[in-house]
This record gives structure tokens, sequence and C-alpha cells, in this order.
């Protein structure tokens, strides 16, 4: 396949399209949930999947800023006066003995706006020109102005990485089909916790070729890159 | 909706946890969701067992005057270009108004259910149902559909995140494949139930009929 029919296999509806019709979201990607001393690692669980996405997110993230694209981080998180956090998926999380909301081992408090566990790994930090939608939910289209500042820029498609695949990242691909935008997810830039959950979500998301999005992976977010028009 | 509603109904061994979460649920502040019980999908997936479950579900919930929602997907002239690629690709959606569209006849949904057309998987999408539901005081939802990783999860997921106490029953729920639907669910499960919980309609049943 040449270069431009690469780059037009990227999006399912076809393309070269214009760049300025794109973005790359990059979901959840904060310490809680993939940096050592963070939520997930707090509670002893395995942090070496969701981490071994940052160094392909920082190459996506490298080759957007350098062709122009909007880029957009996701954070989960809520008001320190937790006035946005239900009460089930509070409990649900206080079983595994520290709670969203909760201080845990270094006082910060956990999945709350403004601690240290909420910000973004100092390997992705935004730049101050990109956009940053703070989430209280699991969709980065719930409860916040993602559809609305999508609208306003004229962006319908989306290249979508990020944190964890089975949860964030798929409500997020939903959601986007819902709203009727193209959506792109690179499958070497996603991971969930555990394995099985993270293959049999890239399994349904594939099936019937892809019914919510596409699936691809960087060299081929590269190749549509090259080919793109301004 | 009979004299007598009762305020508490038992609590559901469900995975993972005993569900509801607080214990709290009863016939007037649950809902059950019947989700794509159409002709067409129906046929497609070769449901017949997870109808019949989910015909006994009805029945038992509408002789406690529960809130049912019935939803129906189908697409219209006015579809997005991915909605009609999704098409094109294989996936049967039926049009608005077509044989396959109806819901099954055998759901007997009683006179106040809440119908809910939409053209995506995710029954809240573009609609007043989260506003209807609240403005009801419901708080907990029974959810039952074809297909497990379309309508069920994509719902499921959506009330999830609006804060609604969620049961996935099993074998009122098939996918498009069984691998799909064990996926779905156990991903429903994880993380003490990221999405909610699974249960079977055994255990639905018999607390219903508890009251």
């Amino acid at each position: 396949m040449d270069t431009r029919a690469k780059a037009e296999a990227f999006w399912p509806l076809g393309g070269p399209i214009s760049r300025t019709r794109m973005a790359l979201v990059i979901i959840d990607m904060q310490v809680d949930f993939c940096a050592p001393g963070g939520w997930v690692d707090q509670l002893g669980e395995d942090v070496s999947n969701t981490r071994s996405v940052i160094a392909p997110i920082r190459e996506a993230l490298s080759a957007a800023r350098a062709a122009g694209l909007l880029v957009i981080h996701t954070r989960e998180g809520h008001r320190p006066d937790l006035s946005d956090l239900h009460p089930n998926k509070q409990w649900r999380t206080r079983v595994h003995g520290l709670g969203i909301g909760d201080a845990g081992r270094d006082g910060g408090r956990i999945l709350v706006q403004g601690e240290p566990g909420w910000q973004i790994i100092p390997e992705l930090a935004p730049e101050d020109n990109e956009l940053v939608i703070d989430k209280p939910g699991k969709s980065s289209f719930h409860r916040t102005q993602l559809a609305a500042e999508l609208a306003r820029r004229g962006i319908d498609r989306l290249v979508i990485t990020g944190v964890t695949s089975d949860c964030c990242v798929q409500s997020t691909l939903r959601d986007g089909y819902e709203h009727g935008l193209e959506c792109v997810l690179l499958e070497d830039c996603t991971a969930a916790v555990e394995s099985p959950n993270h293959e049999a979500t890239l399994e349904i998301l594939k099936a019937y070729g892809g019914r919510w999005g596409g699936v691809a992976d960087l060299p081929r977010f590269h190749a549509m890159l090259e080919a793109a028009d301004a | 909706m009979p004299d007598h509603v009762p305020y508490r109904l038992p609590a559901l061994a469900a995975q993972p946890y005993a569900w509801p979460f607080d214990g709290r649920w009863s016939a007037a502040d649950t809902a059950l969701l019947i989700l794509g019980f159409q002709t067409g999908p129906v046929q497609a997936l070769s449901a017949e067992a997870e109808l019949a479950v989910a015909c006994r579900l009805v029945e038992a919930a509408a002789g406690l005057g529960m809130t049912i929602v019935a939803v129906r997907r189908g697409h219209t002239d006015q579809e997005s270009p991915i909605a009609r690629r999704r098409r094109d690709l294989g996936d049967p959606i039926p049009a608005q108004g077509s044989a396959g569209w109806a819901l099954d006849a055998r759901l007997a949904l009683p006179p106040a259910a809440i119908l809910i057309d939409i053209a995506g998987d995710n029954a809240f999408f573009g609609n007043d149902l989260e506003e209807r539901l609240r403005a009801r005081g419901i708080r907990n939802l029974l959810v039952t559909g074809l297909p497990t990783e379309g309508l069920v999860h994509a719902t499921q997921r959506a009330a999830n995140d609006m804060g609604f106490e969620c049961l996935a029953i099993a074998d009122a729920c098939k996918g498009t494949s069984p691998a799909r639907h064990a996926a779905q669910l156990r991903i429903t499960t994880f993380g003490n139930g990221l999405f909610g919980t699974v249960a079977s309609a055994a255990e639905v049943l018999s607390a219903l009929h508890f009251a």
C-alpha cells in the first residue's frame, strides 16, 4: 500500500481530509492511573501495562503537535467537596481500601482536582494552547464541554489514545460515535490494567469492521498525517 | 399501580457485590430497561430464550407497578454517515417503521411503559430519558437487551456515569457472539463493579416475587 492509500485507509470514512478537522485525544494519563505512587500503584496493582503506552503516546503527541493538530487531554477527577462524585462510585472504590476522595500514602487525595495524583504525568504534560477536559465520569463527553468545543472548532475526527482501553477509552469512543464523530483508536497507544479485558475490548471494537469507529496504529497515524491536507 | 408498593426488596446475589450497593431498592425507585427486543434483532441473534426471560421480567415488574422502559433502535433517512457505514459493514439495524423494527409482541408491555427510539446504542443519548427517570425518583436500573456489547453495554455505561445503580441480567441479554457477551459482562464487573453488577434472572424474579 502506498502512503496515500494507507492514509486514506486510516479513517473508515475515507480521506485525506484537512488536519484542521482532526484532534488527538489523550485520555486520563494521570499519576493516579499510571505513575509510581499514584492510586493504582498504591492499591498494589500493576501499572506496567498503563506505563507501557507512555512512550508511544509521546510519539503520537509529538507528531500531532508538529502537524498542528488540536491536542485534547482529559483528566478524571472530582471537586474537592466531592459534590460531583456519585455515592456508588465512591463506595465501589473504597472496597479496595483506598477510595476516590480519600487521602493516600503521601497525603494527596485520590482523583481529586488539584491533588498530585490527579495531574497528568510529566512525560505528557499539556502545552498552553492545548485543550484540557476535566471529567467526572468515564466518558469524556459526560458532563463536559468536549462536544461543544469540537463543534465550535469544526472538528469531527478524533484520534484516540490513553487509558484504560476497557473503561474510559471505550466509553469515549462509543459516545463519539453517538455524537456522529469519526473516531479511530490507536491500539499501540492504549492499555488496560488487565490484558484479557484489553484484548476483549479490542475484539469487540474491531468486530463488524469497526461499528463505532476504526482501530489503527502509530505507523498508520504518521502516514495519515503526511498525506493529510493542511 | 397496586395500592401497596413495597418500600424495600431483598438484596440480590450479584457479581461482584450484593446489589444494590446500599441495599435500597423498591418497585418505586427501580426501572426495568428492555433494550432492542425487536423482531429483527431477536431473529438475527436467535434470541428466543433471552426474549422469554425478558417477558417474565416484564410480567413480574409490571405486576409491582415498576417503571418499564422499552427501547427501539432504528435508522431513518437522517442517519449520519458513520451510522450508514455501520449498516454497510453488516450490522443489522432495522429501518424505523419496518417489520423488523417493531418490539416483539410477546413482551406484553403495560400501557404506562416509557417508549424510547434511538439511532445508536445508548438509550440516553439525545433524549430526555434521564430526566424522566429522575422525575419518577428512579435510582436503580435493571438492564436487559440485545446485543450485550451494543445497546446493553452502551446504555449501562451512560447510566453509570449518571449515577444510576445498574444490574445487568445476564440471561436476558445476548451478544453477537458468546465471547463478546461474556467479555462485556466481565468488564462490567471489573474493579468491584466499574459499570455496575451482573446477576441471573432467577435472582431478580425471586426478589420480585418476594414482594
